[in-house]
């Protein structure tokens, strides 16, 4: 389970985000709704330890991890989350088994690489430079890298961005096939995928009074 | 983590091609040049050491001592055998005496009147030494007979100069050939010096000329003389006691001819030019070194630069997880096999060189040996190492205090 409790963010502009209490149950896909800038991003990353709150916790499991060094939310995150970043964040000049294999280095065993692969449909480019695959391939890439060490946690920003609703439509089916049983979190602009969650949230309505978020499961759909 | 770093640059692989090479080229050439001034050094001072005294006519001691150890220059003149005859009488001080006469020329190559031993280490390919007790002899160095394509048992005719016309009328067999030296020993002819006593004495016996009329200069070398007295001492301290005896003194021979003799202790001498040469050697050290320098600047501004465009990779490791520690080792293991390869290359590069310039550097009578090293090359590459490794623990250890995420 994850509590994000009386957390602020202050950004060097001085933007600040005031985010009421939120928690994301275990098993459980979320999507976030919202206009740009309301901090969803932010909020993702803050889950992953990627960014640090003003104010405020974040809490894991019962584990405060804003009280966590970054060494340590880093050993979190290579572990126990699965982050899909909006812009996929491969090397282009790398084949796509070599971009899951850097999480090599921090020991992460990647042997089902090639299984997802399948699993994604794209197990026959997996010697293929990642500048030479298209958009939805690339997004397919970077969730098999984000769900190869069986992470507890998804994350997903914006998996669906690039690509048209077709295809980020099949992308999100595949997302919450192989996330089953995980808590997947999910950013996106696009309303017509929130059918396939469990829980819609508004963002843009996250900013006001504090809320059970649980409480108010398929608001939105 | 190895297998990961070379993945990595072999997608970087034109910058460190670009790398490779210009680390390879600056420490090769910095190190060749320290190799080759080194040993060039060493071999001419080795073979001036050869012998401990050279006793001649009175001149320049460096053209004594050039003439009789690397055949270049003209002889300074002649003095007469009866020298030599009372230096190898003299056993208490002296183990060894070798008469030297240059004179004539066979196709450009000089023609040396000795002893079998002045020979004494140098191999002969085929054939055999020739007998001092004899005359009308030859053997031949290995680029004189390769380019005369010559054979044991054929007949040369010498001439009076270099590339002269005047050639004698009485033949020299070719009794032996010498290996390779890769030396000046390559591109002469050695035969025994009666044999040259013969070919210049206009007596009956041996007048070849006809009525052809020769200068003074070509007639020096009549029977009884030569150019120099190459002598071996039982000590060092003996060598001292020759050099001082025989130098300036006044020989009178029986027929009441007197020479002024001069005598050289051919180390000192070649070392008084290798100390005037110093100079530039020094030039050629500040050359390299400058080439050093600069080079040192562009491996560590191009290996900045790497890193500056290695940013949004380390960026992309740093949000899925990967530590700054794993990341900074993961750059020092990929620079330092840059550094490992170009150095290992530029001592390759180095060594390929010593080969090729193997001919040229004989002509100083020296022999390039392609596997000496010297401790200061490794000392050179070792630093060209850290100088490409340097700037990346540098960068690694700013960048490490300035981590990008969570700010």
């Amino acid at each position: 389970m994850i509590e994000i409790k009386n957390v602020t963010k202050q950004f060097q502009n001085e933007t600040a985000i005031d985010y009421k209490d939120i928690t994301f149950e275990t098993g459980k896909s979320y999507m976030l709704l919202g206009a740009s800038g309301c901090g969803k991003s932010t909020l993702l990353n803050m889950i992953a330890g990627i960014l640090a709150p003003t104010q405020g916790s974040v809490i894991i499991d019962g584990v405060n991890m804003t009280e966590k060094s970054q060494k340590e939310k880093d050993k979190f995150r290579i572990r126990h989350v699965g982050y899909i970043f909006q812009d996929f964040k491969l090397i282009e000049d790398m084949s796509v088994m070599d971009n899951i294999n850097i999480l090599r280095l921090e020991g992460v065993d990647t042997a089902g690489a090639s299984k997802l692969l399948e699993v994604l449909d794209i197990a026959d480019k997996k010697n293929a430079k990642v500048k030479h695959l298209s958009g939805g391939q690339k997004q397919r890439v970077a969730i098999a890298r984000a769900l190869v060490k069986s992470p507890d946690i998804i994350l997903a920003d914006e998996p669906t961005g690039n690509l048209n609703f077709a295809i980020g439509e099949q992308v999100i089916k595949e997302l919450i096939h192989v996330s089953e049983g995980k808590t997947l979190i999910a950013v996106t602009h696009d309303d017509r995928l929130a059918q396939y969650f469990d829980v819609v949230v508004d963002m843009n309505d996250m900013t006001g009074d504090r809320r059970d978020l649980n409480s108010k499961e398929k608001e939105g759909v | 983590m190895l297998g990961f770093a070379l993945k990595n640059m072999a997608i970087k692989k034109v910058q460190i091609i670009l790398v490779v090479l210009s680390i390879m080229l600056s420490a090769g050439i910095g190190v060749l040049a320290y190799n080759v001034a080194s040993q060039v050094d060493d071999g001419i001072t080795q073979n001036a050491g050869y012998y401990s005294v050279i006793v001649g006519p009175s001149g320049s001691q460096t053209q004594l001592a050039m003439n009789t150890m690397y055949f270049t220059d003209e002889p300074l003149g002649t003095i007469p055998y009866s020298v030599v005859t009372q230096l190898q009488m003299d056993g208490t001080r002296v183990s060894r005496v070798i008469p030297f006469a240059m004179a004539d020329s066979y196709n450009g190559s000089d023609v040396v009147g000795t002893t079998a031993a002045f020979l004494d280490g140098k191999s002969i390919a085929s054939g055999e030494m020739f007998d001092d007790t004899t005359t009308l002899q030859v053997v031949v160095g290995y680029n004189v007979a390769k380019i005369n394509e010559l054979k044991v048992g054929d007949t040369i005719y010498t001439s009076h100069s270099a590339g002269g016309t005047d050639t004698h009328a009485q033949g020299l067999t070719v009794v032996g050939i010498l290996e390779q030296c890769h030396s000046v020993y390559d591109n002469v002819v050695f035969t025994q010096i009666r044999t040259l006593w013969a070919m210049h004495d206009h007596s009956e016996a041996y007048d070849e000329h006809g009525n052809e009329e020769h200068s003074e200069e070509e007639h020096q070398h009549t029977a009884g003389t030569v150019c120099a007295i190459l002598i071996n001492t039982k000590n060092p301290a003996y060598a001292m006691q020759l050099a001082n005896e025989y130098d300036g003194m006044i020989f009178n021979t029986a027929d009441g001819e007197s020479f002024t003799l001069q005598a050289i202790e051919p180390m000192a001498v070649v070392r008084d030019v290798l100390n005037d040469a110093d100079n530039t050697k020094y030039i050629v050290f500040v050359l390299c070194a400058v080439i050093l320098v600069m080079n040192i600047m562009i491996i560590s501004i191009i290996t900045l630069l790497n890193m500056y465009h290695s940013a949004k990779e380390i960026s992309l490791m740093r949000l899925i997880g990967v530590s700054m520690k794993k990341i900074n080792l993961l750059y020092i293991i990929q620079n330092s096999l840059v550094g490992l390869v170009s150095t290992l290359m530029a001592f390759g590069l180095s060594r390929l060189c010593l080969t090729f310039m193997g001919d040229y550097v004989a002509s100083m009578g020296v022999v390039l040996n392609t596997g000496k090293i010297y401790s200061l090359e490794f000392i050179i590459l070792g630093g060209v190492f850290l100088i490409s490794v340097l700037p990346t623990m540098i960068w690694t250890f700013f960048t490490s205090r300035k981590d990008s995420i969570s700010s």
